[in-house]
C-alpha cells in the first residue's frame, strides 16, 4: 500500500497527509464532543434530582476521595456554572468540527480530481 | 460482467461485514460496562438490606482494598449517602437508598435486554454476511477454474 503511494506525484501524497491529518483531527474533535456531551447530561440529570431533594438535605461533594459536605444552593450553583462552560466548549468545538468537515471535503474534492483528472473534468 | 458484479458485491458486503463487527463489538462492550454496573448495584442492596437489620454502634469492617479493612462503629443506622452523578452524594434514608438502588437496576435491566437484542439482531446480519460472502467467493473461485 504505502509503494502504491510513493508511486504517487509528490503533491498528492502531501494531500493524502493532509486528508489523514484532518480526519484525526476530525476524530479527536468529536470524541472531546461526546465526552462533553457526556458531562452535560449527567450535571443536568444531577440538577434534576437535586430539585427533588429538601432544601435542608444533607448534600455532600467529591473532593477528590473525600466527600465534603456543601450547601444545596451552592452545589446548585456550582453545577449551573459548569454546565454553562460545557456548553461554551460545545459552541467551540461545534465550530471546529464544522470547519474540518469544510476542509476535508475540499482536500477529497482535490484529491478526486488528482487521482482522476479525466472523470473529474468531464463532469465539470 | 458478471464477475465484475459479483466482486463488487463482495467489496461491499466485505465493508458492511467490517461495519456490523464493529457495531457487535460496540455493543459487547456497553453490555459489559452494563453487567458490571448491575453487579455494583446488587451489592449495594445486599449491604444496605445487610444494614438495615444492624443497630447503631455495631462493629463493622469496611474494605479499604487489598483485601484489607478497618474496624468502624455504625454511627447512624438508618442514613446512607447515595451518589447522585457529578460528583455530588445526598444523604438519604434507608428506603429511599434501596429505591433509588432499585430504580437503577430496573433501568439497567431495560437498557441491557434493549442492548441484547440489538447485538442479537447484529450478530444474524453478521453471521448471515459471512454465508453470502462464503457463496460468493466460491462461485468466484469456480469462475476462474
Amino acid at each position: 500500500m504505502s509503494d502504491e503511494i510513493s508511486k504517487l506525484p509528490p503533491q498528492v501524497q502531501e494531500r493524502l497527509l493532509r486528508l489523514q491529518q484532518l480526519q484525526q483531527t476530525l476524530q479527536t474533535i468529536l470524541q472531546q464532543k461526546q465526552q462533553v456531551d457526556a458531562e452535560q447530561a449527567e450535571i443536568d440529570q444531577t440538577l434534576a434530582e437535586l430539585e427533588k431533594t429538601a432544601d435542608d438535605a444533607v448534600i455532600y461533594k467529591a473532593a477528590g476521595a473525600l466527600l465534603v459536605k456543601a450547601d444545596k444552593a451552592k452545589v446548585n450553583a456550582d453545577l449551573t456554572e459548569r454546565k454553562e462552560l460545557l456548553g461554551t466548549r460545545v459552541t467551540v468545538l461545534a465550530r471546529q468540527e464544522e470547519r474540518m468537515r469544510s476542509q476535508l471535503k475540499e482536500v477529497q474534492t482535490k484529491l478526486q480530481e488528482d487521482l482522476n483528472p479525466v472523470s473529474a473534468q468531464s463532469q465539470q | 460482467m458478471a464477475t465484475v458484479s459479483k466482486d463488487e458485491e463482495l467489496r461491499k458486503l466485505s465493508m458492511e461485514l467490517r461495519y456490523f463487527e464493529q457495531t457487535a463489538e460496540a455493543l459487547q462492550q456497553r453490555l459489559g460496562m452494563m453487567n458490571a454496573a448491575m453487579t455494583d448495584l446488587t451489592y449495594a442492596n445486599m449491604t444496605l438490606e445487610s444494614i438495615e437489620k444492624e443497630k447503631e454502634n455495631a462493629e463493622l469492617l469496611v474494605p479499604i482494598g487489598g483485601s484489607s479493612y478497618v474496624k468502624v462503629k455504625l454511627a447512624e443506622s438508618d442514613k446512607v449517602v447515595v451518589g447522585m452523578g457529578a460528583g455530588v452524594s445526598v444523604e438519604k434514608t434507608l428506603p429511599e437508598a434501596k429505591a433509588v438502588v432499585k430504580e437503577r437496576l430496573d433501568e439497567l435491566e431495560k437498557s441491557r435486554a434493549a442492548g441484547q437484542q440489538q447485538l442479537s439482531q447484529v450478530v444474524e446480519r453478521v453471521n448471515h454476511g459471512r454465508a453470502r460472502m462464503e457463496e460468493l467467493l466460491a462461485e468466484l473461485r469456480q469462475g476462474q477454474q
